[in-house]
């Protein structure tokens, strides 16, 4: 069984948020307003954060495209009374909407704050977006036929895409990657089998300098950093 | 997967592989599916993408593997083209002002009328004005077109016989272009092979946000960077920590508006040092002994250091990085040029490149190939349209006032307004949206509110279109015909065609289409200028791209990439009086002596001259910049919330912008951050919020664009504020560029 990972290199990175804007077009992930933005209550599943520190001239910010970085020790799953957020075989991080019950446990217990809470009543005109992808047109057969109201989302490392390729036998992290993946110009998203020494992932992991955001934490997260 | 089943995940509902087998209620799922190769238009590097289209709607963008140029990448913007799309504020049919009252925030009273009705009304004008043996008081004015859509509306120019065929270049970035043109005659944004350099020296190049083409530069970061074993190195000039600055290998924060006089400094010590390319500048430069000269005696780092800011020992450093790291690329952009000094800056950075020998090699400055388009038989004229074509244009293009310049699109708006040197009669605006995007916006409205008629081409009702008597509504580049390049970058030639992903919306045609049923309907040399070369946009489109390839094999693909770059063509790149790269401009100098105008010692030399800035210093003591966030998008509208609830990447921000300021300003100037503040400039002035940042020169203040619509939309209106609405008028005064960062302002609490 493969263990999904993903390697991001910082050195390569635009900070040009395609990853973002087509996590948001592959997952129909809502939108949000203005007024949910000041709130923070707008739906992220792929966000990039920006990390300042420094003073003039001499200053230093980061950006750092954050998926859910899908922990082998997550938090999330240990918390979830509801069993609803589960890791799967292969090392996916995976929120069923059916079993969520709301509770909001999960996204305070997540270190890296990639968790979103779905506000959207679903008789709202802007849940079903008539501007946007038909939801069960676009990504064919999705474990979870509509979207609800009131229940935790997140990142899947786009799991519909993997296993469809594993179903046709297409390599995963060769010919199909997660959508941030495929949509990052600058080729700074690897995707692949951290425990296939032949992957692209394992490689520059063998090669690179690398971090993993709190690592202090204990997660152990599958998403991984190569810094300048 | 199958083994997930008998996991201890079995528990739960099964997901994945196992749910695949499940059927779907009748007519959903995906019934018709189609990938389209197409290309995007939300900024001038119109990359090639593809289309995904489900149940006939458009629901995902990705890369076209085929274009060589970003090697099938896209940037964010080209996602955002499914909300440009669907962007429910379109314009449905052909709408008749009958609010006889022009302003800001006065309803026109749009009544929905149909085309019929709509292009009789334009045509009926049309006419008379020809009829009155005065077509050059037709002004076409357009913003980002497709490639295809400027030649049909140049061409319309021409046929019906108006000089006055006015883009938004003059905006852009036309000071770079004129400085290449002073060194090797190409009046051009120069290309640099990002592939194969191993150094970046950038003076004001938002090379990751804003500058054209995006995407290959986007892409070509990541290879320089870690796709080969020599990492390239890249420092950035900038008074802002930009995206680009915050990715390079080191800023340098330097004082707005002296870039060309550090561009010298590094001549000054990289010929002093003998860095140079001896061989190159022998064999293929003409006047080097001038510059030299000129260089060694004025422009000692020492002296340079008092006027950027940036230290002697810092300037030596670079200086020795750039020439010993080859090929090395000196990098020019608009805020290093869009100054009233700008094509001299220009000039002196470009000629960076030629000292270390960067000039058609692998990794230096390369020079854009086109395709070889179907040429357009030559366009009927009559007595009319040569008499229109003589007359002097709007923009006083060509002029003493600006020489070189090609298109002064600034200057219109006072032209309009003092009928200089003639009063415009009818306008028409394609996808233009000058009263938001030039400086000192606010003269576009006067301009807009005093045009008789005014008629307003685009997807949406922009800013400008407020002021219009009649809106024909066009289709969004994902409904329509065209062909389209990105500006100079890749070298090789590549064009992409675009076609319909999905049926246009509603009413909506093609700007294409519209021109060519104005023109038949006009009748005469204009129709018969528009006869023979396609009939339709498809058709038009066939015409032209036919030399290249055959229609069929084009909609397959896409994509037509040109035969790969030859590099070292000396003999025959060089457009100047000694067919020569130039240190001392002949170009300018044969240029001047047919206008009659004095030149002097400096004239035709790269050389430094303060910038003139507008305001006095006591009462306002910044200035006021502004930038174009990635997520800005190009085509007059930003209501598009995946662009707008991510706006401010370095920020962490969205759906907003504000005055950034640095700290210790702040601090003097008793703001804080979040404080609501007001941005005053001698000429008027708007109220943000202010943002204290570290990443800004502190006599310097910035405010990005893209935002302070007011027109249409529940996710652009009344959102931000527009930098535009504040800065003043100034040119460089040999290429007409629009200053943008030279206006005086005072920030304090409101």
């Amino acid at each position: 069984m493969a263990r999904w990972g993903m390697v991001i290199d910082l050195d390569k990175c635009t900070g040009c948020q395609s990853c973002s804007v087509a996590c948001k077009a592959e997952n129909n992930v809502p939108y949000g307003s203005p007024d949910e933005h000041k709130k923070r209550t707008a739906p992220f599943w792929h966000k990039v954060i920006a990390v300042s520190r420094g003073q003039y001239p001499t200053l230093g910010i980061d950006l750092i495209p954050m998926p859910c970085m899908h922990c082998d020790d997550a938090p999330c799953v240990t918390v979830c009374p509801a069993r609803a957020t589960y890791r799967r075989e292969d090392g996916i991080v995976i929120q069923n909407f059916r079993r969520c019950i709301g509770c909001k446990y999960c996204i305070v217990a997540c270190p890296y704050g990639v968790r979103s809470f779905n506000y959207k009543e679903p008789e709202e005109k802007e849940y079903h977006r008539p501007d946007l992808p038909p939801e069960r047109a676009d990504r064919g057969i999705w474990p979870f036929p509509t979207r609800v109201h009131g229940v935790v989302e997140k990142c899947t490392f786009c799991f519909h895409r993997i296993d469809q390729a594993t179903r046709e036998g297409k390599k995963v992290g060769v010919e199909v990657v997660p959508a941030c993946a495929e949509a990052c110009p600058a080729r700074a998203i690897s995707f692949g089998d951290l425990d296939d020494p032949d992957s692209a992932v394992a490689h520059l992991l063998a090669t690179r300098q690398w971090l993993r955001l709190r690592e202090n934490m204990g997660t152990s997260p599958k998403v991984f950093y190569l810094p300048r | 997967m199958a083994s997930l089943a008998a996991s201890r995940l079995s528990n739960y509902p099964i997901l994945g592989s196992a749910v695949a087998s499940a059927k779907l209620p009748e007519g959903e799922g995906v019934v018709t599916e189609k990938w389209v190769a197409t290309s995007c238009l939300n900024c001038a590097t119109r990359c090639a993408t593809r289309v995904r289209v489900v149940n006939g709607k458009a629901v995902k963008v990705t890369g076209n593997p085929l274009s060589q140029v970003s090697e099938g990448e896209n940037c964010a913007r080209a996602h955002v083209g499914l909300q440009v799309l669907y962007d429910p504020g379109r314009v449905t049919s052909p709408l008749k002002r009958t609010n006889p009252n022009k302003g800001k925030g006065i309803d026109p009273g749009w009544t929905p009328v149909s085309w019929d009705q709509a292009l009789g009304e334009v045509v009926e004008r049309l006419k008379a004005l020809r009829d009155r043996g005065q077509p050059h008081q037709l002004l076409l004015l357009y913003g980002l077109n497709t490639v295809s859509d400027e030649d049909i509306i140049r061409r319309f120019g021409d046929a019906y016989g108006t000089p006055n065929v006015i883009s938004a270049d003059g905006l852009d970035n036309e000071a770079d272009k004129a400085g290449e043109w002073l060194a090797d005659g190409h009046y051009s944004q120069s290309a640099y092979d990002l592939a194969r350099t191993n150094y970046i020296l950038s003076f004001g190049a938002s090379i990751l946000e804003s500058y054209k083409p995006l995407a290959r530069s986007l892409r070509m970061w990541g290879k320089i960077r870690r796709e080969r074993p020599n990492r390239a190195k890249i420092v950035v000039v900038d008074p802002r920590y930009s995206v680009t600055a915050l990715r390079a290998d080191r800023w340098l924060p330097i004082n707005p508006g002296t870039d060309g006089a550090l561009a010298l400094a590094i001549a000054n010590v990289i010929i002093s040092e003998d860095l140079y390319d001896t061989s190159f500048i022998e064999n293929w430069t003409d006047g080097f002994d001038e510059y030299r000269n000129l260089v060694l005696n004025n422009y000692a780092p020492e002296g340079v250091a008092a006027i950027t800011g940036i230290p002697a020992e810092t300037i030596r450093q670079i200086a020795r990085e750039f020439a010993r790291s080859r090929p090395a690329i000196a990098w020019r952009g608009r805020g290093a040029t869009s100054w009233p000094n700008g094509s001299y800056c220009s000039y002196a950075i470009f000629c960076l490149n030629a000292l270390v020998g960067s000039i058609d090699v692998p990794g230096g400055v390369i020079y854009q190939e086109s395709a070889d388009f179907r040429s357009m038989p030559e366009p009927s004229e009559d007595d009319i349209a040569r008499q229109g074509k003589s007359q002097p244009g709007l923009d006083l293009r060509k002029t003493t006032r600006f020489p070189a310049a090609e298109v002064v699109t600034n200057q219109v708006a006072d032209s309009i307004l003092e009928n200089n040197p003639y009063p415009i009669n009818i306008s028409i605006g394609f996808n233009s949206n000058f009263n938001m995007t030039a400086p000192a916006a606010w003269r576009w409205d006067e301009a807009l509110k005093k045009l008789p008629y005014y008629v307003h081409i685009a997807p949406f009702v922009s800013e400008m279109a407020e002021y219009a008597d009649l809106v024909l509504p066009a289709t969004t580049f994902m409904e329509e015909y065209a062909y389209d390049q990105s500006p100079p970058g890749s070298g090789f030639a590549e064009i992409r065609i675009k076609q319909p992903a999905v049926k246009p919306m509603s009413e909506t045609r093609s700007i294409t289409d519209i021109v060519f049923e104005i023109a038949r309907r006009l009748g005469g040399t204009a129709a018969q200028s528009f006869a023979n070369i396609g009939d339709d946009a498809q058709g038009f489109i066939r015409y032209r791209t036919g030399t290249l390839a055959p229609w069929e094999k084009l909609q397959e693909e896409g994509v037509w990439v040109g035969p790969p770059y030859q590099y070292y063509k000396y003999d025959c790149i060089f457009r100047t009086p000694s067919q020569k790269f130039e240190f001392r401009s002949g170009n300018l100098e044969a240029l001047l002596k047919k206008t009659g105008q004095p030149i002097d010692k400096l004239t035709c030399l790269p050389h430094y001259e303060e910038a003139e800035f507008l305001g006095d210093i006591n009462n306002y003591p910044l200035l006021l910049s502004s930038y174009q966030p990635l997520l800005n998008v190009d085509n007059g509208s930003q209501n598009y919330p995946w662009a707008q609830e991510i706006f401010l990447v370095m920020h962490g921000t969205g759906w907003t912008n504000f005055v950034e300021i640095n700290s210790r300003t702040a601090h003097a100037m008793k703001v804080q951050d979040g404080d609501m503040v007001w941005v005053e400039s001698p000429f008027a002035k708007i109220k943000t919020r202010a943002r204290v940042f570290e990443g800004i020169h502190p006599q310097v203040v910035t405010i990005a664009s893209g935002q302070g619509h007011y027109a249409y939309g529940k996710w652009a209106s009344g959102i931000g504020v527009n930098p535009n609405e504040i800065t003043g008028v100034a040119y460089d005064r040999l290429s007409g560029q629009a200053a943008f960062f030279n206006t005086r302002v005072n920030v304090y609490k409101a």
